[in-house]
């Protein structure tokens, strides 16, 4: 800033000679150091090294002579010169002796004397240069660096001596050329303006107008405007707005006009900045951010490229302005395009204080630098510029022609154009050409044709920012990644630990930082129950109706206590039929009694669903056959001790052998509101009414026998002999208990039949108790173990007691169904899953006629446990299956099961949802916890940020 | 210092973080194929006779037989391919002044590569990769130029001409010979080009990954569909699911995994008779196969865990099942041929949408269960697991 400002209080004389701004800053070292102003002031400054020497003076002198108006700038350009140039002695004289005092001198000569000066690129080199090293080495070295380019220009050797030297190599260009360029263009374009002038003169006669209008117009600065024209003409020309007017009228009206007065105020403060840049041969210093601009000199227009100044120079506008110059005889530029600059006006504005923005300084020597080059295309000059501006190549090819669709007038005539990529209109074919070289047309292109396409891209600060921001994510992402693997292994471990008890627990560690802390917290929980099952909803549904279907506790033990005693009077009803068979009882079978009676580990009643056994160990022997046939019923368990297989004893074996409970009590299926549970009871021989009969008059009393005490319950004893059974009830529990043999399964005829046929209880009931003996056997076997089933069973009993459509399969068939679905699966399934695996085993068509049937693995032969079922049933009962199964599928499970959808968890005991949701939440909270790890990523990008920032 | 620096590292992403959460243990895991008797057998081990199977294949046999293309359909289609193969193929190798777009590669894919076309339905399908993006204009260009080159090449052979007509997926080429041929061109795109598709420039996302996908189901059917039992059977899958409302949206990729399936999915790894796979199609779809929460059929030709069936949206797996319900149990009540398409049922009515009696027993088809709630019901499990496989997919 400093040196900004010094700038502008040098710059009174000549504005183009910032030298001695440089030179202060030279001069004053540190500053130059750290000012940013600094770059252009520098830049500034060489520039004016590079033509100052060699050509203000010829400026000086050319404009003198061309015009008396420009005796001013010319005093102003020379004065200029010498302020810089006794700043440029100074300076070297202050620096020099620093650094290395022998060399510079000779150097910097050759640099007056030879104006060779380096393209932009290297002055931004240079103020890298004066930023690294300035801090330590002084602004000498920074110095230095400067000269090492006149040093390479002029091709002496001191260069090497210079820290900066490095920098040199890029920027060695052929200076003398470049040199050369910059006093041949500024000749012509200094000739250019004098012979304009002259013709303009000799046209106007009196040499009055334009002299006069300049003179006044910017010499003087407060005049209002400048006088028409005193003669009459056939052209009234306007060299300001460049146009012609039909007559002086209009011309004086046009004189008036806004636009002209808006012109007229461009062209004075360009004077103003490029008075001396006339002199210089930069003018057009008030144009801004001029890039390869490219300047029709004939009307003064400025195009920002090569296809835009192709269409004016098509254009109307040029073409009158042509015709017009042609008719008055003014010299008509070449329509090859001038690099902006160009010494279009000779006219020298009164200096005009504190306009000229540094940055206006950079443009000026950048374009000025450029200005000579394009005809010739030196292959460096060219490769920087594209460095500096990533300017459009004019070689690219239009692309798109497909895309862009002319809309045609009645007469067939295009009258516009539609880009249907970048979605614009133009109504020119020009404008459509320019705008298919477009770097917007063409990314468009890029991104929605063909992928590969090459645009050059100038990276706005938008998308750096964006592409950082992505790369940062990235790099989180891994981190996290990273974490996550350290940090299960460390749970791992931290668990182990834990259970081991060798460790003590993860959290009361105390070198963790704080941060550590929250972050187990926060990611810990969730993944401490990895191993438990999801619960889905249909899970829950099903565990509901579960629960709702369980009979309650007090149904339970009442069963429980009713069952108990009809086990002990039957067990004592069995001694006691044992010891009427046997009245005179051997001594020591007397005793085996006594000695069975008082063990106290032994079974008091059937409560494990085994069978139990009447038959005292003492009686094993005698209980032998019995076992035998047990085994061979399939309930094995019972006479094991009776293996030995002798004979029976004396006095014969016991008529009732054991007791078993059988069915839903077995298997542990009863359901809330069943009353009914039954015992088989096997006997040793057939059972026969007779044996009924005598069970059902003695149980009574053996009941009230076992009674507890206090107990009153009321038993009442019911003989069913159509049953094969006694029916024992305390009012509301029922007990069937069905006597059976396992000698029933032998045929009528085969066996040592003592009694009469008719005496012996129906066969079939006989078979059916002893195969549902099997059945009790079987699912404590098989399917009670498998997860989930029994929980399924209970719900299908309940299903089938509440649908007709299921009715007619048999509890055991659908035990085996269900069974067999389960272990089918391969898997344990949760009890919603295994639900739906019923339905689509069902549903699926296993129970339709061409099915496999349900094979009952407790018969020898095949037999199809739901061989009777008749077609229309299967139909129905697949067909309600298919409609179950479509019903889960579609979360309407309630309707299946028959109870209220229950309302859907949200947070609670998921623990499989829960990592999510949590960690949803989680992050959202994060901006408000003081050691939020988000917020530390802020900063850090932040961080990052700004030392991009300063990079570039 | 060194802590800082850790700290800083390992934090969470911000709020506008990574689109998919990091660490979500798929619940894909979950899922579980349904019941599937083949594979079951050992827990439910056949204790009747066998049903004398024989009037099905039989039935399957005719029906298939009628189902094949004839040969000079065939031949139709196969010359009309190759035409349109050597044009599309020279437009890849050598452009020329064509610069509409540029063609990567070409492929031919479905039923005619697959051989499971249909009679009368004389369609073959060529995949054309582009490098360029595929605008509309891209595809028009394309069109027209083929159209050109090839009636270049028919009239050299004097062998009638073609016509393209450009539609959303690509464009159909149509010889109008003495058999009817036609190829559908579908138009792609390079995989890396697939997200800079814009929808109001390019053909659809969906239709344009959709033609990538069949090229990969076009490999792998011919790694592992192979099996001419399998082609019969898609044949017959196919049209019985053209001619039952509730199965037609059913795509071909899931009737020939599902025939796949049917086929080679067994525990003696050998293709199963035709009458049985037929049946277990069936009933795999009536048990819930392509129902959502079901693993379902998993698609070799995705990333991991995707399911075939999750392209159906849910009214219309709730009546593939529905439908495959009522047709199974038809078929086990004899109505094969019905189902098959062998004699038509009353005028040509859908049978699985009517009641129907046999040998006195009443078969009905199912009420839809799937409802439009007005509370989504997308906030639980089965529906995200949809969504998710959406993802993945």
């Amino acid at each position: 800033m400093m040196a900004a400002n010094n700038y502008f209080g040098f710059t009174h004389g000549g504005t183009q000679y910032g030298a001695a701004t440089a030179g202060a800053a030279y001069g004053g070292q540190t500053g130059y150091a750290v000012a940013p102003a600094a770059t252009a002031a520098t830049y500034g400054t060489q520039r004016a090294a590079a033509t100052g020497y060699d050509t203000a003076y010829q400026a000086a002198a050319a404009t003198q002579a061309a015009a008396h108006a420009h005796a001013h700038a010319a005093v102003a350009a020379a004065s200029a010169y010498d302020a810089s140039k006794s700043a440029y002695y100074q300076q070297a004289a202050a620096a020099y002796p620093a650094a290395a005092p022998p060399q510079p001198q000779p150097t910097y000569d050759a640099a007056a004397a030879k104006p060779a000066y380096s393209t932009p690129a290297t002055y931004t080199q240079n103020t890298i240069v004066v930023q690294g090293g300035a801090r330590a080495g002084g602004g000498a070295k920074a110095y230095g660096g400067v000269y090492t380019h006149t040093h390479s220009h002029t091709a002496t050797t001191a260069a090497a001596s210079y820290p900066a030297q490095p920098y040199t190599a890029p920027a060695a260009q052929p200076p003398k050329q470049s040199a050369n360029r910059g006093n041949t263009a500024y000749d012509t374009a200094l000739y250019n303006a004098a012979t304009m002038y002259v013709a303009q003169q000799n046209k106007t006669g009196g040499g009055g107008g334009w002299k006069n209008y300049n003179k006044g117009g910017v010499g003087a600065g407060q005049q209002r405007r400048p006088k028409p024209p005193p003669k009459a003409q056939q052209l009234h020309y306007c060299d300001v707005c460049r146009i012609s007017c039909a007559g002086p009228q209009t011309y004086k009206e046009h004189l008036e006009g806004q636009k002209h007065k808006k012109k007229e105020a461009a062209v004075k403060l360009a004077a103003a900045g490029g008075g001396a840049g006339g002199a210089g041969g930069g003018g057009g210093a008030g144009r801004a951010g001029g890039g390869a601009a490219l300047r029709c000199e004939l009307c003064d227009v400025t195009c920002t490229g090569a296809d835009a100044y192709a269409a004016h120079v098509r254009g109307i506008k040029h073409q009158k302005v042509v015709k017009l110059h042609t008719m008055l005889g003014k010299p008509i530029p070449s329509t090859e395009p001038t690099k902006l600059g160009g010494a279009k006006k000779t006219v020298a504005g009164t200096p005009k204080i504190a306009f000229v923005a540094s940055g206006g300084l950079s443009t000026v020597a950048s374009t000025s630098t450029k200005e000579q080059k394009p005809p010739q295309g030196d292959k460096d000059k060219e490769g920087d510029e594209k460095e500096d501006e990533g300017e459009t190549e004019p070689e690219v090819q239009p692309v798109g022609q497909d895309y862009i669709e002319e809309i045609r007038g009645d007469d067939g005539k295009a009258l516009s154009f539609n880009c249907k990529l970048c979605d614009c209109k133009f109504n020119d074919p020009n404008a459509k050409e320019m705008h298919m070289k477009g770097r917007r047309h063409r990314l468009q292109y890029k991104k929605k044709v063909q992928p590969d396409l090459e645009v050059k891209v100038k990276p706005s600060m938008h998308q750096r920012k964006l592409a950082e921001a992505k790369a940062q994510r990235l790099l989180v992402r891994d981190e996290i990644w990273a974490r996550r693997r350290m940090h299960e292994q460390g749970m791992e471990e931290e668990e182990r630990g834990y259970w081991e008890g060798g460790m003590e627990p993860w959290w009361p560690r105390g070198p963790l930082p704080p941060h550590h802390h929250h972050h187990h917290h926060g990611m810990g929980v969730p993944y401490g129950p990895v191993g438990r099952r999801p619960e889905t909803s249909d899970d829950r549904h099903v565990v509901a109706k579960h629960a709702e279907i369980y009979p309650p506790e007090q149904q339970l033990q009442d069963i429980q206590r009713v069952v108990s005693h009809t086990e002990k009077a039957l067990k004592s009803l069995s001694d006691a039929l044992a010891d009427h068979a046997r009245p005179k009882a051997q001594a020591g079978n007397k005793a085996q009694n006594d000695k069975k009676d008082d063990k106290p580990e032994g079974k008091e009643d059937g409560r494990d669903n085994q069978l139990f056994s009447f038959v005292g160990e003492g009686e094993a022997a005698a209980g032998g056959a019995e076992g035998a046939a047990a085994a061979a019923a399939g309930a094995g368990t019972a006479g094991t001790a009776g293996t030995a297989g002798t004979a029976a004893a004396a006095g014969g074996p016991r008529a009732l052998k054991g007791v078993m409970r059988v069915g839903l009590l077995a298997k542990g299926l009863l359901l809330r509101g069943d009353r009914d549970v039954r015992l088989v009871v096997l006997c040793h021989d057939r059972p026969t009414v007779t044996l009924l009969k005598r069970v059902a008059t003695d149980l009574p009393a053996h009941l009230a026998k076992v009674k507890a005490p206090g107990d009153d319950t009321k038993y009442k004893v019911e003989l069913l002999p159509a049953e094969g059974a006694v029916q024992v009830s305390d009012g509301s529990i029922n007990v069937l208990v069905s006597l059976t043999s396992a000698v029933m399964r032998e045929p009528a005829e085969g066996g040592d039949i003592k009694r009469d046929d008719k005496d012996v209880l129906p066969r079939q009931k006989c078979l059916d108790a002893l195969a549902a003996l099997r059945h009790a056997k079987w699912f404590q076997a098989r399917a009670a173990s498998l997860q989930s089933c029994v929980i399924i069973i209970r719900i299908m009993r309940d299903l089938c007691r509440r649908i007709p459509n299921w009715t007619p399969l048999n509890p055991y068939a659908m035990e085996l169904l269900v069974s067999g679905v389960m272990q089918s699966a391969g898997a344990a399934l949760s009890p919603g899953e295994a639900l739906r695996r019923v339905m689509e085993a069902v549903g699926g068509g296993l129970l339709l006629d061409h099915g496999p049937g349900l094979r009952d693995p407790c018969e020898k032969e095949l037999v199809d446990a739901l061989g009777n079922l008749p077609p229309q049933k299967r139909e129905d009962l697949t067909a309600s299956a298919q409609q179950f199964l479509r019903q889960i599928a579609f979360r309407q499970i309630h309707k299946v099961l028959d109870m209220e959808p229950l309302p859907k968890l949200k947070h609670a005991t998921g623990g499989w949802k829960f990592p999510r949701k949590r960690r949803r939440s989680n992050t959202d909270t994060e901006g408000d916890q003081p050691n939020g790890e988000g917020k530390v990523v802020k900063t850090e990008e932040k961080m990052d940020a700004s030392e991009n920032s300063a990079k570039k | 210092m060194v802590r800082g620096a850790g700290r800083g590292g390992r934090g969470m992403p911000g709020r506008g973080g990574m689109g998919r959460p990091p660490f979500n243990r798929p619940r894909v895991l979950m899922l579980r194929p349904p019941f599937d008797l083949i594979l079951a057998e050992p827990a439910f081990p056949r204790c009747k006779p066998a049903p004398d199977d024989s009037a099905l294949t039989q039935a399957l046999l005719k029906r298939h037989a009628e189902l094949c293309p004839t040969p000079a359909e065939q031949s139709a289609v196969l010359s009309l391919v190759t035409k349109l193969q050597t044009v599309l193929d020279n437009l890849v190798v050598a452009p020329g002044d064509f610069a509409a777009c540029q063609l990567e590669e070409v492929r031919q894919v479905g039923s005619y590569k697959k051989g499971t076309m249909m009679a009368g339905k004389n369609v073959a399908d060529i995949v054309v990769i582009m490098k360029t993006l595929p605008t509309k204009e891209a595809v028009e260009g394309l069109s027209n130029k083929v159209n050109e080159e090839l009636n270049k090449l028919m009239r050299a052979e004097g062998a009638g001409s073609v016509s393209c007509g450009c539609h959303e997926r690509g464009f159909t080429v149509t010889s109008s010979g003495a058999a009817s041929a036609a190829v559908r061109v579908l138009v792609t795109t390079l995989h890396q080009n697939l997200r800079k598709l814009e929808p109001e420039v390019h053909l659809d996302y969906k239709v344009i990954s959709s033609h990538l996908a069949a090229i990969r189901h076009s490999r792998w059917f011919e790694e592992n569909a192979h099996h001419s039992s399998i082609k019969v059977l898609i044949r017959l899958l196919r049209d019985m699911c053209a001619r039952h409302s509730g199965l037609e949206p059913l795509t071909p990729w899931m009737i020939d995994l599902l025939a796949h399936h049917c086929i080679m999915n067994n525990p003696a790894r050998q293709a199963l008779p035709i009458n049985v796979a037929f049946r277990r199609a069936l009933s795999l779809v009536a048990g819930g196969l392509f129902l959502p929460g079901c693993a379902g059929l998993p698609d070799p030709c995705e990333a991991a865990h995707a399911r075939a069936h999750t392209a159906l949206d849910l009214a219309a797996q709730d009546a593939a099942a529905a439908t495959a319900q009522t047709l199974l149990r038809v078929v086990a009540r004899g109505g094969h041929r019905y189902v098959l398409g062998l004699q038509a049922f009353e005028g040509g009515k859908d049978i699985s949408t009517e009641i129907t009696v046999w040998d006195g027993v009443v078969v009905s088809p199912l009420a839809p269960a799937y409802q439009e709630t007005p509370e989504p019901m997308d906030t639980d499990d089965k529906d995200d697991e949809g969504v998710q496989d959406g993802v993945a997919a």
